[in-house]
């Protein structure tokens, strides 16, 4: 993958490619195209989304801006006016429920939808506002000023005959493996223990009976996070109902995966066994099985953000927000491809393209939720992805209210205190690490 | 309510079997077995989602690409340099989701 | 001089539940299947070495013209779709696609992949041959161009043999899917793709494809007179028709052109035949 070739003579293709037409990838070529850039969206699968999975939400507020009244064209599956985070050992659970029936409503907050069809209609908006998208096209590396190793990034070499595309500036939105940010030199040094893999399995099941079995009504859905169904592996696991379909899948850390012997279906078999998901998910034929690795360290694996002629945008610089289960990456690859593709545009008018020139990307995410909530949640991946949450936590909270809810008549009833204690030193916990990641959680998402 | 169909579980084959590859004539993944040969951890065997590698009676790797979700799992766990040599497949194959 | 390939848009990948047996499309992986795809190669490189153009025809929705400005972007000269909604029975596609093949673009060999993948039976390119008064080799394993505007093809017989065949233009061939890969369209070209014309021209449906049949198909019944006769025997041997006189069965070892014609003319002497003649 390390295509170094001298470009074309001449004025380049385009103003600006994009590579990948993931959320990152059509919202910066719908911005540069707004702009009134000449834009190539290029795409490696035959349609924009065949090559991406996800768990299943989508959380739309960044869209407002970019496409008011989304929602009522958006291809969505369900809206999500229920949430529960479940806490799992191998025969308990206990369930924090929230519902809210304004999420059902406009403006919304999270909708179901399939990658496939949200990620094609994105890629449609950019389409729409001029820009050019080729599909079936890998980009295979990168163009470089005179051909030199270190010179700046002028286009991207593709895997079609003559393939080779010029551009005043290349926005990376390659995803989480990118190896563009990788050959552009952008990232310092690449760590299993950063990344997560996600494995998911569709299932069909009749639109009544999901209703049923998950107490929501028309086009309203439910996100389950679960934690403590994974093993000895740190990670957790998902439930979210499509329209005539449920997820049910795992994220789980390479490191420990791949040190263990239970392969991802087998520890997907077990949640799916699990008393409290069974009933949920059984029954249904199983319409697609899918992974795609998660990058999960947040801020504290974050790459260079801006080359000489380049941008890195979306999972491509590990943006996905990744809270150990809670999972928020295509609103962030939006709201950064966005910003990318506003910097790329102002860059071209400008006529400096080079790292100088595009250095005002950063200062516009942090400036955003972007890089905010990065920061701020730099510790959440650990503390969700430590040993306590992930090992003793769920053994103490559901120890505890196994406790508190039987009845040991005649003996008098123990004390909340009393049983917190015994619980806590029967699974090992340290008054001291739960008051210090209690701290730091506080700190974290307080 | 229309009761569910009850499914039997899913065999790995039919599992993979659930999903569309489009699979190119030339190998994007290329995995050395000789160099396998030295690993002692073995991780891809136990974390490729398709389970693609398998280990054969010689102490090497037997891999296939056809069924590759593409996902990057097996280069990021690998243990030695040099065993595997990835990249995405020619434009328009490889793994197709519709579902996901 | 014209080599026309013939495509159709079909659900790739339908779904067929397994407990139910029931297929379902959802449009999401309609294409053109790989003995479609490999038609139009073959049609490509037999136009190469002729120094002849290329057209693609596909009979079916509106939704089929992307696929076909992809295939313009590999080097295809001319798309025509004949509009023409889908489960159309091979005869209505055949009806359809062969004015436009002989009117409008002259073709003079006719390239199809060897069967559709929507459970096609691979007749059209045959009903089509006969429409176009065309020689026609089908279901070809390896095809190559012969002379000027011929084309040699191979073809498998049972036991693993192989049999070489010869048609000469105007011809209508059909290929498997292995027989060659599409060509990969240039970057350039696929940027144009979208910008490419495809002509549409109406089709013409069977008026009887309309109402779909809904129960088992039967074989229509025909009057058998009761044997006559008082005695049992003699109805069963009337019925069984053991002792009529019959023509006896007959042995010729003969070379496979004088092979065909023999069965020729016995199915003409026992009438299941027209006379010879070429229909219109
Ligand atoms: C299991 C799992 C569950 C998740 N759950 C959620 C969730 O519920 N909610 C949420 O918001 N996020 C979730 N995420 C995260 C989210 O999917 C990602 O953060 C998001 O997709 C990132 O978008 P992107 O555009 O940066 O990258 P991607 O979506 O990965 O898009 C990259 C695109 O680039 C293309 N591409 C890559 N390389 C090349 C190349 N060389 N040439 C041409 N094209 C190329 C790819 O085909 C792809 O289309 C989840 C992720 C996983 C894996
Ligand atoms: S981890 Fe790497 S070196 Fe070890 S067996 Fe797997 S591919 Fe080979
Ligand atoms: S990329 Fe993923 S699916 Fe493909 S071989 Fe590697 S681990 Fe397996």
């Amino acid at each position: 993958m390390s295509n170094v070739a001298t470009p074309a003579f001449g004025a380049p293709d385009f103003d600006a490619v994009v590579v990948g037409a993931g959320p990152a990838g059509s919202a910066a070529a719908l911005e540069l195209a707004r702009a009134g850039r000449r834009v190539c969206l290029v795409e490696r699968g035959p349609y924009p989304g065949a090559k991406n999975m996800y768990g299943g939400v989508v959380y739309g507020r960044i869209l407002d801006t970019l496409l008011p009244n989304w929602w009522e064209e958006a291809p969505v599956q369900r809206w999500v006016t229920r949430r529960q985070t479940m806490i799992l050992t191998e025969t308990a659970a206990t369930t924090l429920d929230v519902r809210n029936e304004a999420w059902g409503r406009p403006p919304y907050n999270g909708a179901t939808a399939y990658r496939p069809d949200f990620d094609a209609w994105l890629a449609q908006k950019a389409v729409d506002a001029g820009a050019v998208l080729v599909c079936s096209t890998t980009v295979t590396g990168l163009l470089r000023e005179d051909g030199r190793p270190d010179g700046k990034v002028v286009g991207v070499r593709t895997d079609r005959p003559d393939g080779d595309l010029t551009a005043k500036v290349v926005v990376a939105c390659d995803g989480v493996n990118s190896f563009l940010a990788k050959e552009a030199g952008l990232y310092p040094t690449v760590d299993p223990a950063n990344y997560t893999v996600g494995v998911k399995e569709t299932i069909a099941l009749p639109r009544d009976v999901i209703d049923e079995r998950f107490g929501v009504r028309g086009d309203h859905g439910v996100d389950i996070e679960i934690l403590g169904c994974t093993g000895d592996v740190p990670g957790g696991g998902f439930v979210y109902t499509n329209l005539d379909t449920v997820a049910v899948g795992l994220v789980l850390s390479l490191p420990e995966l791949s040190r263990g012997d239970q392969r991802p279906e087998q520890l997907l078999a077990r949640l799916k066994a699990h008393p409290a998901v069974a009933p949920l998910v059984e029954g249904g034929d199983v319409k697609e099985y899918s992974a795609h690795v998660i990058p999960e360290a947040g801020f504290d694996m974050m790459p260079e953000l801006v080359g000489d002629g380049i941008l890195v945008a979306g999972d491509a610089a590990a943006m996905c927000l990744a809270a150990g289960i809670w999972l928020e990456g295509v609103n962030f690859a939006i709201g950064a491809g966005a910003a990318a593709g506003r910097t790329a545009a102002r860059a071209v008018q400008r006529d400096d393209t080079s790292a100088a020139g595009l250095a005002g990307y950063r200062a516009r995410l942090e400036s955003s939720f972007v890089l905010a909530d990065h920061r701020r949640l730099r510790d959440a991946p650990h503390l969700v992805m430590g040993e306590l949450a992930q090992q003793k936590m769920p053994r103490v909270v559901n120890g505890v209210v196994e406790e508190l809810f039987t009845v040991t008549n005649p003996d008098p009833k123990p004390r909340l205190r009393t049983i917190l204690r015994r619980q806590m030193k029967r699974h090992g916990v340290k008054w001291r690490d739960a008051v210090k990641d209690g701290l730091r959680a506080a700190r974290t998402f307080g | 309510m229309a009761e569910p169909t009850h499914y039997p579980e899913l065999s790995f084959e039919s599992r993979m079997g659930s999903v569309e590859f489009r699979v190119a004539e030339q190998a994007h993944i290329v995995v050395d077995d000789r160099i396998c040969a030295d690993c002692s951890t073995r991780g891809c065997v136990v974390a490729c989602p398709a389970n693609l590698f398998v280990p054969t009676a010689a102490g090497g790797i037997l891999f296939n690409y056809e069924q590759c979700f593409e996902c990057g799992t097996c280069y990021l766990v690998c243990n030695e340099e040099g065993a595997i040599s990835w990249s995405y497949p020619e434009g328009g194959h490889g793994v197709v989701f519709h579902r996901s | 001089m014209l080599v026309a390939a013939c495509v159709k848009w079909a659900d790739l990948r339908p779904e067929v539940d397994p407990v139910h047996g029931t297929v379902r499309s959802t449009g999401r992986s309609d294409g053109f299947s790989e003995a479609d795809r490999a038609a139009v190669e073959v049609a490509l490189g037999l136009a190469e070495g002729w120094g002849a153009r290329v057209a693609v025809v596909c009979a079916g929705p509106p939704a089929a013209e992307a696929g076909l400005r992809e295939l313009q972007a590999v080097g295809v000269d001319r798309a025509v779709r004949v509009d023409l909604a889908p489960d159309q029975p091979s005869e209505a596609v055949a009806a359809s696609l062969a004015p436009v093949l002989s009117a409008l673009l002259a073709a003079d060999v006719v390239v199809c992949g060897d069967y559709s993948a929507d459970r096609g039976s691979g007749s059209v390119p045959a009903y089509l041959a006969h429409l176009l008064g065309a020689e026609q080799a089908l279901g070809l394993v390896g095809v190559a161009a012969h002379g000027d505007d011929g084309v040699a093809g191979v073809r498998r017989l049972d036991g693993g043999r192989r049999e070489d065949v010869v048609a000469g233009a105007p011809a209508v061939v059909s290929v498997e899917g292995s027989v060659a890969t599409l060509r990969r369209a240039s970057l350039a070209a696929t940027l144009g793709a979208g910008a490419a014309a495809v002509e549409v021209v109406p089709g013409r449906p069977d008026p009887r494809a309309e109402a779909p049949r809904t129960e088992p198909w039967r074989p229509r019944a025909r009057h058998v007179a009761p044997p006559e006769g008082d005695d049992a025997l003699d109805r069963v041997v009337q019925l069984t028709g053991a002792f009529v006189e019959r023509t006896p069965p007959r042995t010729v070892e003969l070379e496979p052109a004088e092979a065909a014609q023999a069965v020729l003319d016995q199915l003409r002497a026992w009438g299941y035949l027209e006379p010879p003649g070429r229909p219109d």
